[in-house]
């Protein structure tokens, strides 16, 4: 279980990846690889093509994400949810709080 | 021995051996206890409990490896009798076999004093250590359970007929992120919610008390359930941290009305379940989590259906569906609906899902706090519509010459004239209902008071405002086709401002004081342009008789609660008299 985080090329995109599982274990990994990016407008895309399984307290942990993306103005996207994740945002109706694709 | 001295066991068969070692611990301030073989260690252990072992290898009758394992057996997992082997054997193999059969550390000799003195101090260190991680364990859980029976109190303990609501509730930690809750409503309908904090244990449990402060005194005061939702979110949003939420379904079911409206904010879905066990229908979650938004989304909206007396309601949370086995895989959707509707058909929906998730997980771990209830639409408390409010027994004429003259004027009186955009986002009736509390204080005839108020109002707004004709809720899809459109027309009403003050409702109420009683006189003007609501009744009562009709219910009911009922200029103004008979009184 791990997560990767790198910027795209034109450094206009942050990207984020979970693997297998997102869970509370994740918590402090997850945190660390965004805390530091602190650009403006910048585009983050959450990876969960990977992701197998999300609990409640990754929902949380998205939540976290979501307020530092809007304290740098940035976007916030999840990218490829996997269709037992992707029922998981649906129930959470997190396709009202961000974009989903 | 004094409480500050501690106990040694040395168990070797040399006897200089065994001299040597208790010289060298005495000087450490040890008392000391001598065994000369395995066995007889073993048991000097069980009498003694002492707080460190030193331990040769190769004894007669029970060797060291052997005594070993038997002492570690019986101090437990949680704690720490440090075993220290003494052996001249200074071989790899001997070293693994020692921390194998659970020796802490192993001393080779030959050793000088001092170092076998620093062993000791080194060996103790570890052990307090233990024994303080241990004793700040136990006061942990003793506030957890502390905590934990204050809570329950507060929640479960007041929940409303708990008799027949089915309830499944299984924590992962001794604290439940999960929380149950049942009300009744003034009017006899009842109020119920399963929610569920993120993440389980105490710091998930924050927010279960405001929680069911707020559902349990809202309800009390007749509000409605999106009332109740929009208050809990905002407190929430503001109690919670940023990745703490509260996914919740909530239920109003009216037995009167045949209907309940549902809400379900990040739950998985709710069910209906009909007498036969099968699916008549699903609630999906339509809005994120409470707590998430500082306010509700603009088109939160409950769903309404219809129910039958011998329907049930069921919601789950996602610990449920989300247990897995042993290999891994999930509890899922197909299994719960199979259990829940063999459980229908046995009579025991809570006993069968229980048991299914219980040969399905075997012995797993429970990962996440597991939480069902079952509420059936029928058997609440009934208003009491065969209890006619004419003039009680025992009320006589004379009671009206008591005191002032109530025909000629009120003791009080108190209007509320709600306007354009107010007859959407206001609820007006708890708001009267206050007041009249606040006046006369507490009593249980305000229950048929709020009945009438309510009906009356709703009529008002619905039939007369808004003009919906309530012969839409004929059917089942025109019940909720009806709520659909009315939520329309409700929208298209906040929206004009141009003709907000044309479109009213008026409310007006006088008090009058009877000896051993009291006498509300309602008025309620509505600006639309009038129904024909004899047509409602007799429709009604006819339809009453083959139990078909689903609508005007609500105006036969206030028939039978009022004094008087009577409806003017053209249905657009609506009087009811109301009189209670204080029972106490009469005693």
């Amino acid at each position: 279980m791990t997560v990767s985080s790198k910027f795209s090329a034109d450094a206009k995109q942050f990207v984020i990846a979970i693997d297998q599982r997102f869970d509370f274990s994740l918590h402090q990994q997850f945190r660390e690889a965004y805390n530091s990016v602190t650009n403006q407008g910048l585009k983050y895309i959450l990876d969960l093509s990977q992701t197998e399984y999300m609990d409640s307290s990754a929902l949380g942990m998205i939540l976290l994400l979501k307020d530092h993306v809007q304290l740098y103005s940035g976007s916030l996207t999840i990218s490829k949810p996997s269709e037992t994740v992707n029922k998981i945002l649906k129930i959470a109706q997190f396709q009202r709080l961000m974009t989903i694709e | 021995m004094t409480r500050s001295q501690k106990l040694a066991l040395v168990v070797d068969d040399s006897k200089v051996q065994c001299k040597m070692l208790s010289e060298l611990l005495e000087e450490e301030n040890y008392h000391v206890v001598i065994a000369n073989d395995g066995a007889s260690g073993v048991k000097k252990y069980s009498e003694h409990q002492p707080d460190l072992v030193l331990m040769d290898i190769n004894m007669p009758i029970m060797d060291g490896f052997e005594a070993t394992r038997r002492i570690k057996k019986l101090s437990g997992a949680g704690t720490l009798a440090p075993i220290i082997f003494i052996t001249s054997m200074d071989n790899e193999q001997s070293f693994i076999k020692s921390v194998e059969a659970g020796g802490d550390s192993i001393l080779v000799r030959p050793f000088t004093p001092l170092v076998f003195k620093a062993k000791v101090k080194a060996m103790q260190r570890i052990s307090d250590l233990v024994g303080q991680v241990k004793s700040l364990q136990q006061e942990q859980q003793d506030d957890a359970e502390l905590a934990e029976k204050m809570m329950s109190n507060v929640i479960e303990a007041r929940n409303f007929a708990l008799d027949k609501i089915g309830v499944i509730k299984k924590a992962a930690a001794i604290f439940s992120g999960d929380i149950q809750l049942s009300a009744l409503c003034p009017n006899g309908d009842i109020n119920v919610l399963l929610g569920d904090f993120t993440g389980h244990g105490l710091r998930s449990s924050i927010g279960a008390i405001p929680v069911t402060e707020t559902f349990r005194a809202m309800t009390k005061k007749g509000f409605s359930i999106l009332d109740i939702v929009a208050q809990i979110n905002r407190h929430m949003h503001t109690l919670l941290p940023g990745d703490l939420f509260f996914a919740a379904s909530f239920a109003r079911i009216s037995e009167h009305e045949k209907s309940a409206y549902i809400f379900n904010a990040g739950l998985p879905d709710g069910y209906l379940f009909d007498q036969k066990a099968s699916i008549k229908k699903q609630f999906t979650s339509t809005h994120p989590p409470l707590g998430i938004l500082p306010q509700l989304l603009p088109d939160a909206q409950f769903e309404v259906v219809q129910v039958m007396h011998t329907d049930r309601i069921v919601f789950i949370t996602d610990g449920i569906v989300e247990a897995r086995n042993q290999a891994g895989e999930f509890f899922g959707y197909s299994r719960f609906e199979q259990a829940a509707i063999n459980g229908i058909t046995q009579k025991n929906l809570v006993v069968s899902v229980l048991d299914s998730l219980d040969d399905f997980c075997q012995n797993c771990e429970q990962e996440d706090d597991i939480s069902l209830v079952e509420v059936p639409c029928s058997g609440w408390q009934k208003v009491k519509v065969t209890n006619k409010v004419t003039i009680p027994e025992g009320f006589t004429e004379e009671d009206n010459h008591f005191g002032t003259t109530p025909n000629l004027s009120p003791t009080w009186s108190y209007h509320l004239h709600l306007t354009g955009r107010l007859l959407k986002t206001v609820n007006p009736i708890p708001l009267v209902m206050s007041q009249i509390n606040d006046i006369e204080g507490a009593g249980e005839h305000w229950q048929s008071l709020y009945t009438i108020l309510t009906e009356l109002f709703i009529n008002a707004l619905d039939h007369g405002v808004l003009e919906l004709y309530s012969s839409l809720k004929d059917s089942a899809e025109g019940f909720t086709q009806y709520f659909n459109e009315r939520t329309k027309r409700l929208d298209n009403l906040a929206d004009n401002a141009v003709s907000a003050l044309d479109n009213f409702v008026r409310i007006e109420l006088q008090y009058f004081p009877l000896a051993h009683g009291g006498k509300m006189i309602i008025n309620i003007k509505d600006s639309g342009q009038g129904f024909e609501i004899l047509d409602v009744i007799k429709d009604n009562s006819i339809a009453m008789n083959d139990g078909l009709k689903l609508s005007g219910r609500g105006i036969e009911l206030v028939n039978q609660l009022c004094d008087t009922l009577e409806y003017q200029e053209k249905g657009t103004l609506v009087t009811a008299s109301y009189i209670w008979h204080d029972l106490i009184s009469l005693e």
